[in-house]
């Protein structure tokens, strides 16, 4: 290289790049490559990101409107900040019945399910035979079963011991189909944990039971929490069990009240003040959620996947 | 990194374990073991109760004739013939394999396409956040918004008009809801398999792309030679998680545009899972478990068959890295 740079006829030729200067400390090969493709790129992408929260806020905003001004002008924005909207849809659309029956199924069947399969994962984790792979295979098989194959059985099952209409067997229903997925998480998560602690747990005396109860919950608790986390959204977004298995509406669920709500608006005409109130009431908890344990639910996502 | 950091751990042990489990395995392994039963046995029980027995229960309900009340015949496969010659359900099967299809390929290419956008793009957290919320929130509230976006003085309508667009499309005609469902579907979710694919994508590490860079590769090489070879078992996860979540839509169906009005959506945006709650539990006709469970199993058969084919098609030699 420095010959070849270095003989005359070379030298004569068009003076070195000058090099730019590498601005942020990241090296040249991850730096992105500038085009206008990516460009594009980068622009819908915000476009979205915009779109997506002025969405959001629009829908928060629009629920201290009432109908009539919303239908008015549908960018407009709220006069005052006026709760009718909320106390409409909370006392009178019964979403504040909906709203407790909601928190109450969702919490229920989320720890139950947590505390049921945390055990079952770790015994998975760490036992390893002929039987546990069959057991880890037949929990798994779950996974693959949409709810509707499901729905009907159940509801002829839970019919029988009058569990329809109730939250019990809403609760009991959550949890077992919950379960193939807590299951898999749980054990995926259990596998990366060390085994050193257990191992000197173990020497200290400590039984099994008492290793899985103080040594390795608590280093589980990142990933128990993650896994409860996922359940609490997954039960609070589900609509078409609560659907089928709720037939009164005070046993109704946040989602079928609101289709029930919508239903009633073909009728008694459009109240969108409403409806957005209620909207932001299924929004909002989620929206928490995210901020508070966002990371957590996004790793739990993508760490089920390990299979 | 967790999926080949499991894999390691989970194969290594096993090997130098063998000849002790034989002798019935350390003091530890033994006193776990005892443990199945405590252990495994309530989510074993809750699991098989509340989710297998209703799944063998399923198989044998579509088998026969049943109102839900009084007694079952059995018909043998005289549900399914029947539920295959229902133009409704034909019309039903062809937008779930739509949506299987259709808006997955869209999905794939654009989170793969914001992935690669993404990467190194500044504030990268941010928008990844944002696009994935969606995610979190139930398609009911998307169904319900469409109808106030798309319905005639809507929104929509309001920003066309200063375009001079004087005669917009019928944008909630019974013809036209099924496409926006699918743009609709395309726009939450990609949020999602963008998380997912990018949480893959990020796994890589960068020597590989200074790499690239020093042996001049193009963007489009290092594409095809590093970026896609190392992400190729979590396409096939992604392609596994879209086919078992995407034929059970039903409530973003159920509620879009204000369709249900009366109680039913309109026929030509059935899916599948719509078809099998309508049949079984919508009290217009006599409900027909049967030929409801039926509909419901070859969902199933069609997920199953897709998996299978799914891992076949995406095995390959794991890369470890």
């Amino acid at each position: 290289m420095t010959a070849l740079t270095s003989s005359p006829s070379e030298q004569a030729g068009p003076p070195p790049v000058r090099r730019k200067r590498n601005r942020g400390g990241v090296s040249p090969a991850l730096q992105a490559d500038h085009n206008w493709v990516r460009s594009i790129g980068v622009f819908i992408l915000w476009a979205v990101v915009v779109l997506f929260i002025a969405m959001l806020v629009w829908i928060v905003l629009q629920a201290f409107r009432d109908t009539h001004a919303i239908l008015e002008s549908p960018w407009g924005l709220p006069t005052s900040f006026n709760f009718d909207n909320f106390a409409t849809a909370w006392n009178v659309s019964g979403f504040a019945l909906a709203t407790l029956n909601s928190i109450l199924t969702t919490a229920v069947s989320s720890f139950v399910c947590v505390a049921v399969a945390a055990p079952a994962a770790y015994y998975l984790s760490r036992v390893e035979n002929r039987l546990t792979d069959g057991l880890s295979l037949y929990f798994i098989l779950g996974l693959g079963i949409p709810a509707q194959v499901i729905l009907i059985p159940l509801f002829v099952m839970l019919d029988k011991v009058h569990l329809t209409n109730s939250l019990i067997g809403l609760n009991l229903v959550y949890i077992g189909l919950s379960l193939p997925f807590t299951v898999f998480l749980l054990t995926a998560f259990f596998r990366s944990l060390p085994l050193e602690m257990e191992e000197a747990a173990a020497l200290d005396g400590a039984s099994a039971l008492r290793t899985f109860v103080q040594v390795t919950l608590p280093l589980a608790k990142g990933g128990i929490l993650t896994a409860f986390v996922l359940l609490v959204v997954g039960s609070w977004n589900e609509t078409l069990l609560a659907l089928t298995l709720l037939q009164s509406s005070d046993k109704y669920t946040l989602p079928v009240a609101l289709i029930s709500f919508v239903q009633q608006q073909t009728y008694s005409g459009a109240d969108w003040g409403g409806l957005f109130a209620g909207l932001c009431i299924v929004i909002l908890p989620m929206l928490v959620i995210y901020i508070w344990l966002g990371r957590r639910l996004t790793e739990g996502l993508t760490l089920g996947m390990g299979k | 990194m967790s999926a080949s950091t499991l894999k390691r751990t989970r194969r290594n042990p096993a090997p130098a374990l063998k000849p002790e489990q034989g002798r019935g395995g350390s003091s530890i392994e033994r006193q776990r073991r005892k443990l199945l039963v405590p252990f495994v046995g309530p989510a074993f029980l809750f699991y098989t109760v509340l989710f297998i027995v209703p799944a063998i229960a399923a198989v044998w309900i579509s088998l026969n004739e049943w109102a839900g009340s009084g007694p079952m015949t059995f018909v043998g496969f005289k549900n399914y013939i029947q539920v295959f010659q229902d133009p409704l359900f034909v019309k039903s099967f062809g937008n779930t394999l739509l949506l299987l299809f259709v808006v997955g390929a869209a999905i794939f290419i654009l989170a793969f396409a914001m992935t690669l956008v993404l990467r190194d793009m500044a504030a990268k957290k941010i928008a990844r956040n944002v696009i994935f919320f969606p995610h979190l929130i139930n398609a009911l509230v998307f169904g319900i918004l469409a109808g106030f976006i798309f319905n005639p003085g809507g929104m929509v309508n309001s920003l066309l008009k200063p375009l001079g667009v004087t005669e917009p499309p019928a944008w909630l005609a019974q013809d036209n809801i099924f496409p926006l469902i699918m743009a609709t579907m395309v726009l939450t979710t990609t949020g999602y398999f963008t998380t997912i694919i990018m949480a893959g994508v990020d796994r890589i590490p960068p020597y590989f792309y200074e790499d690239c860079a020093l042996a001049g590769a193009t963007a489009l090489q290092r594409l095809r030679y590093v970026i896609l070879p190392l992400t190729w078992d979590v396409f096939g996860t992604c392609a596994v998680l879209w086919t078992i979540s995407s034929v059970k839509i039903f409530e973003i169906i159920w509620v879009f545009g204000g369709s249900s009005g009366a109680g039913l959506p309109p026929t030509q945006t059935w899916s599948v899972a719509v078809y099998t709650y309508v049949t079984a539990f919508s009290g217009m006709s006599t409900p027909a478990y049967g030929a409801a469970t039926a509909s419901a199993i070859i969902s199933l058969a069609l997920v199953t068959v897709l998996v299978v084919l799914l891992r076949r098609a995406m095995r390959r030699d794991a890369i470890e890295f």
